[in-house]
């Protein structure tokens, strides 16, 4: 697993409180979605627990004694969310799927690889998708099932793709 | 093959039960290509295993072990075999779907073959031949009239005409003598002749 490289913001202590003041708040906002994004990328974590999140190294910077409260971490979630970079999965929303690509990528991403392998008109099983030899190379290799559903949805509202079977295969048009 | 059960949902699904079938067969597949990394995750923690128990003198224990992971590497192989069944089969049924795929094609073009051969039957086709026939020598007769319109005088001064026009851009004849390479490239011109 590739090292994060944490921006200098994190190693800033100010960073961990969310501002008052407007323009900076929104300049660190920006500067946590993308962080958020970065870590979930290169760690292939989809899923962030609110009420574990304090506990990792993305919202915890030991080396200055700093954490983002939890509030925080909402705000940017939800900041996220508004943007289609993020979801909650319950509706006390302490459970949140992050996608750094929006579900809308990651359709194109997949759709494009299906259309490269020549896998058109063809039955696939979401575990050859995920996990599968063709698939090795792609970013989405190893991508949570649940996310994987639902980019396979989104192209099924543009007809380029059907789910069955309780959604363990796909054919894509 | 391909036949819906009256499941009308709100569209018409485009999944048929051979898509079903196919499925299942691939995820069979599927589940025999983890039990395959689960044997081998396993193989490789019995051989470490082993290993270990070798330097702790316990060679009875090891030997043991030897002979499980012996056990699953027989195991891994009649999977292989499984697995190559299963892919031959997914792939027997795919390519039985392109032939199907494949003979519709070729129906349709066939019956637009028909529509259209329909349409052009051959006494059609021999009255139009005739009517262009037709058509082409009543052209003829009337450029000859036309060109019947000239007097002879006319034409006389349209050959002279014609005749200063060659002249005109004709190259001078060479003055000098040709060369004996010019002969040359002649006979060769003639015997290529």
């Amino acid at each position: 697993m590739a090292e994060v490289e944490w921006p200098w913001q994190y190693s800033f202590p100010p960073f961990f409180t969310i501002q008052v003041h407007n323009e900076t708040r929104t300049k660190q906002i920006a500067a946590w979605r993308s962080l958020i994004l970065d870590y979930h990328k290169i760690t292939k974590h989809c899923i962030l627990d609110t009420r574990e999140a304090q506990r990792t190294a993305l919202f915890n910077n030991t080396a200055i004694d700093r954490k983002l409260p939890l509030e925080g971490i909402v705000t940017i979630l939800e900041d996220l969310a508004r943007t289609g970079n993020a979801q909650p999965l319950d509706k006390q929303k302490h459970r949140w799927q992050i996608y750094w690509h929006t579900l809308e990528e990651w359709a194109d991403l997949v759709y494009s690889w299906v259309q490269r392998c020549g896998m058109m008109n063809t039955v696939c099983t979401l575990y050859e998708i995920t996990d599968g030899d063709n698939s090795a190379d792609e970013e989405f290799h190893g991508l949570d099932t649940e996310i994987m559903v639902k980019i396979l949805q989104t192209l099924e509202v543009s007809k380029k793709a059907e789910l069955f079977d309780d959604n363990q295969g796909v054919k894509f048009f | 093959m391909g036949a819906l059960f009256g499941k009308s949902k709100k569209q018409q699904s485009r999944v048929t039960e051979h898509d079903k079938a196919v499925l299942q067969l691939k995820q069979q597949r599927d589940e025999i290509k983890q039990y395959q990394k689960r044997i081998e995750k396993n193989l490789e923690k019995d051989k470490q295993l082993a290993c270990k128990l070798l330097q702790a003198g316990k060679k009875e224990r090891a030997k043991l072990l030897l002979r499980k992971k012996r056990f699953q590497e027989q195991i891994l192989q009649r999977t292989d075999i499984q697995l190559e069944n299963l892919e031959f089969l997914v792939h027997d049924l795919e390519f039985c779907q392109i032939e199907m795929q494949v003979i519709n094609g070729l129906k349709v073009g066939n019956e637009a073959l028909k529509k259209i051969h329909e349409v052009l039957n051959v006494e059609e086709v021999e009255k139009i031949l005739d009517e262009t026939r037709e058509g082409v020598e009543k052209q003829q007769e009337i450029d000859d009239l036309l060109a019947g319109a000239l007097t002879p005088e006319d034409e006389e001064a349209v050959e002279e005409e014609l005749e200063q026009i060659i002249q005109a851009e004709m190259p001078d004849v060479p003055q000098e003598e040709p060369t004996q390479q010019d002969c040359f490239i002649e006979t060769l011109l003639i015997q290529d002749i």
